[in-house]
């Protein structure tokens, strides 16, 4: 129980600064965005404003300058997460090189890694995606069963598929998830190696995979036959769990997880302050309530992370309640409209609507089910 | 947390869990209703942040006594320089009735509504307006006519009725006497995650020792998904709780009483459902202890704002920022 840690955080004195210089920007690059493009945005893939960003300075902000990073505190960081997020910025393209694939080489990789690469994801060039699912593990992400073989000359040979990978087609770069070792039933967590592979390597094939709402957001990944040199282990072979476990760490622990809808509510306010109801009044009461819990939570989470601990269930904490407020929002807004507002509107606040109510339900299914989340909580409070 | 914050809360919670019924005695003894008092007129000078962590553990351990409110009532009569009683007091955030005469010494005629402990305190303090400034007045309950309530946890919730009671009065400008019933509202919330800590403590014990079908109820991962739920709200009404007490030692506080009273609001629902979901039937017994959590938070989901009355409130605030302004005003604090 003790094990929930939610202690406040003080941001840098330089935050409200920042944020005007952020925001300053973002009025200048990004002036009309439509609304239902400002949802989800950390999804949303625009490489030009990625680089805009990198030349900025903000990808790979707290990374070290010898390697193309910018040496900000990580709470400067979370600042400019935030108002991104916020602003509906398309962040999609960097995002995950920014919050996962970079820092897990500074953690594991070489020197020859981190040079070869570092800089061109700090500057929005170098796009990265997440190769951890496969059709046969999701939740149960141990049975991946892509293989890598050592050949004789060190050289490695993959073979498998990856599904689910988001943004494959754009990227250059996947941190994969392989078995190196023989699967032992007793010991799953064994024998998982991570690879830093280019997408560009022969023998790699990827078939975009329409989402619900006609988006080619994610792909399969294919690997037949693909053969890389020992540089592309990254970290230790046989080390895959314990590096991809930190990986999801990152991934699960910042303020996208409880601000993919923001974009719905500002509509909210909109239609709240053209409409004098009760039912609305109380609707922006409540919802603003949770989302100051929720940014605190996330504030504390990050403040955490800043301190070099590892906030693990604090963290899959926010995500069960960030993806339920996310998730909940467009039904709720969805009840409050009257009957001159049609789902079909061309208005903001309908193709807002409209858009969420289909994507949501994703929220708790990326980066780890609702489901797993509790069952790292239950794991906390001593259940499991 | 700062170690006047640690050191007060640890020793509230020795006090509390070593005594079945914690009394004033025991209150003086340790001196944590002066913690809001200025050290120069003898209290500890902690802030907010400090007396929420007490209050937490008064939550936690089920104080029967309004310390609370003795706090809050302590802190408004250093602050106007008002005589200081002894501990035992309450204070009243619904007052209707009037002041008369001048100077310390007046007169009120007027009803306290739903004091908590009213019977058992020698002293009220609640604030009015009087001469267009908010005045901090101090009765003595000999003077009223009691009209004894009490909230479902058997808590006191009197009624105080005086007719030209005499009464101490001094005009205060703190936040605390202008916004009296917010910051009762702040007091209760952090009793509220203390409750809320204490009943999911309980849920998981019982449900690590409770055994069906041959093992453990905690080994059903139904249950394990449930508590999961109800840990993730404890957190988070007391990371709204712990928040709140922050801002309000900085400065001005009333959006985020309002949005953590809302929050912890929400947390009873999801939290004694679950709660009482896994203790089964034995939970549902006058004997067994669970209820004097659930009990309470049941009463104090009402007391101080209930959601109808702090989503009307921040509902307005926000709107009329101006859906432009939402996160400006959000990050700002
Ligand atoms: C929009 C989107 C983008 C994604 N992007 C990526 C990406 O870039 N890279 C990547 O690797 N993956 C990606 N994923 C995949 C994502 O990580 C998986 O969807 C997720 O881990 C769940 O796996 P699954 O879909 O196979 O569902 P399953 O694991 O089959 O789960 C189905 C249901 O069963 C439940 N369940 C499973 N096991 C248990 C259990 N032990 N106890 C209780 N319930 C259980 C789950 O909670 C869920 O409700 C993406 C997914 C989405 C939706």
């Amino acid at each position: 129980m003790h094990a929930f840690k939610f202690d406040p955080v003080t941001l840098p004195a330089n935050a409200p600064a920042f944020r005007k210089e952020i925001r300053e920007f973002l009025a200048r690059e990004l002036p009309h965005v439509p609304a239902e493009r400002r949802t989800n945005c950390w999804a949303v893939f625009d490489a030009e404003f990625s680089r805009k960003l990198g030349a900025r300075g903000w990808i790979g902000m707290v990374w070290p300058k010898r390697y193309g990073g910018h040496e900000r505190a990580a709470l400067e960081r979370y600042v400019l997460l935030e108002e991104l997020l916020a602003a509906g910025a398309p962040v999609g393209a960097h995002w995950i090189a920014d919050r996962q694939s970079g820092p897990n080489l500074l953690r594991y990789g070489s020197e020859e890694q981190r040079q070869k690469y570092l800089p061109g994801m700090a500057r929005g060039e170098i796009l990265c995606c997440i190769g951890m699912s496969e059709p046969g593990a999701g939740s149960d992400l141990a049975a991946v069963r892509t293989r890598a073989e050592k050949l004789p000359d060190g050289r490695w040979r993959i073979n498998g598929q990856k599904i689910w990978t988001s943004n494959a087609q754009h990227s250059q770069l996947m941190i994969a998830l392989v078995r190196t070792g023989t699967l032992d039933e007793k010991n799953r967590h064994a024998g998982l190696s991570q690879f830093l592979l280019e997408l560009r390597t022969p023998g790699i094939r990827i078939q975009p995979i329409v989402d619900l709402v006609g988006h080619p957001g994610f792909n399969e990944v294919f690997f037949d036959d693909v053969v890389v040199g020992p540089e592309c282990l990254l970290g230790a072979a046989g080390e895959g769990w314990r590096q991809v476990t930190s990986e999801l760490s990152l991934e699960r622990s910042g303020p996208e997880r409880y601000l993919s809808s923001f974009a719905l509510f500002v509509e909210l306010l909109r239609l709240a302050g053209r409409v004098d109801s009760e039912a609305l009044r109380h609707a922006v009461g409540r919802l603003s309530a949770e989302l100051w819990t929720l940014r605190q939570m996330s504030l504390s989470v990050a403040g955490q992370l800043a301190a070099g601990e590892d906030p693990m269930l604090a963290a899959a904490i926010v995500k069960d309640l960030g993806n339920t407020f996310e998730q909940s929002l467009p039904a709720i807004v969805q009840s409050l409209l009257g009957e001159d507002i049609r789902l079909e509107d061309d208005s903001d606040l309908a193709r807002t609507l409209a858009l969420l109510l289909q994507t949501s339900p994703s929220f708790s299914l990326r980066g780890g089910t609702r489901e797993v989340m509790r069952g790292i909580v239950a794991r906390g409070l001593g259940l499991r | 947390m700062s170690e006047q914050r640690q050191l007060l809360s640890d020793s509230a919670a020795r006090l509390f869990e070593s005594r079945d019924a914690v009394t004033w005695d025991d209150i003086d003894e340790i001196g944590i209703a002066d913690v809001l008092v200025p050290e120069e007129r003898g209290g500890s000078g902690a802030d907010w942040d400090d007396a929420c962590a007490v209050l937490q553990a008064a939550g936690h351990w089920q104080v029967p006594l309004p310390l609370a409110e003795a706090m809050i009532a302590r802190k408004l009569l250093a602050e106007a320089e008002l005589e200081m009683a002894p501990s035992r007091l309450s204070i009243a955030a619904n007052t209707v009735g009037t002041l008369s005469g001048s100077g310390r010494a007046c007169k009120f005629s007027g009803t306290l509504s739903s004091v908590p402990w009213g019977r058992d305190v020698a002293h009220v303090v609640t604030t009015l307006s009087f001469d267009g400034r908010t005045h901090v007045v101090v009765l003595a309950v000999a003077d009223a006519i009691v009209h004894r309530r009490t909230n479902i946890a058997d808590e006191p919730r009197d009624d105080l009725q005086f007719t030209d009671a005499s009464a101490q009065a001094a005009a205060a400008i703190s936040r605390e006497a202008q916004h009296l019933f917010d910051y009762a509202a702040l007091a209760r919330i952090a009793q509220i995650a203390g409750a809320l800590q204490s009943a999911l403590e309980r849920s998981i014990g019982y449900a690590l020792e409770r055994k069906q079908f041959g093992r453990p109820i905690g080994q059903f991962q139904a249950v394990q998904q449930q508590l999961a739920l109800f840990g993730a709200e404890v957190a988070a009404a007391t990371c709204a709780s712990r928040s709140a007490a922050i801002a309000a030692s900085a400065g001005e506080v009333s959006f985020e009483i309002a949005a953590a009273k809302l929050r912890a609001n929400q947390a009873i629902g999801i939290a004694t459902a679950i709660a009482h979901q896994v203790h089964g039937a034995i939970g549902f017994t006058r004997e067994y202890a669970l209820r004097r959590a659930t009990q309470r938070l049941w009463s104090w989901r009402s007391e101080y704002g209930n959601d109808r009355y702090w989503s009307e409130r921040l509902g307005r605030t926000v709107i009329e920022q101006g859906a432009d302004r939402f996160w400006e005003h959000l990050v700002s604090g």
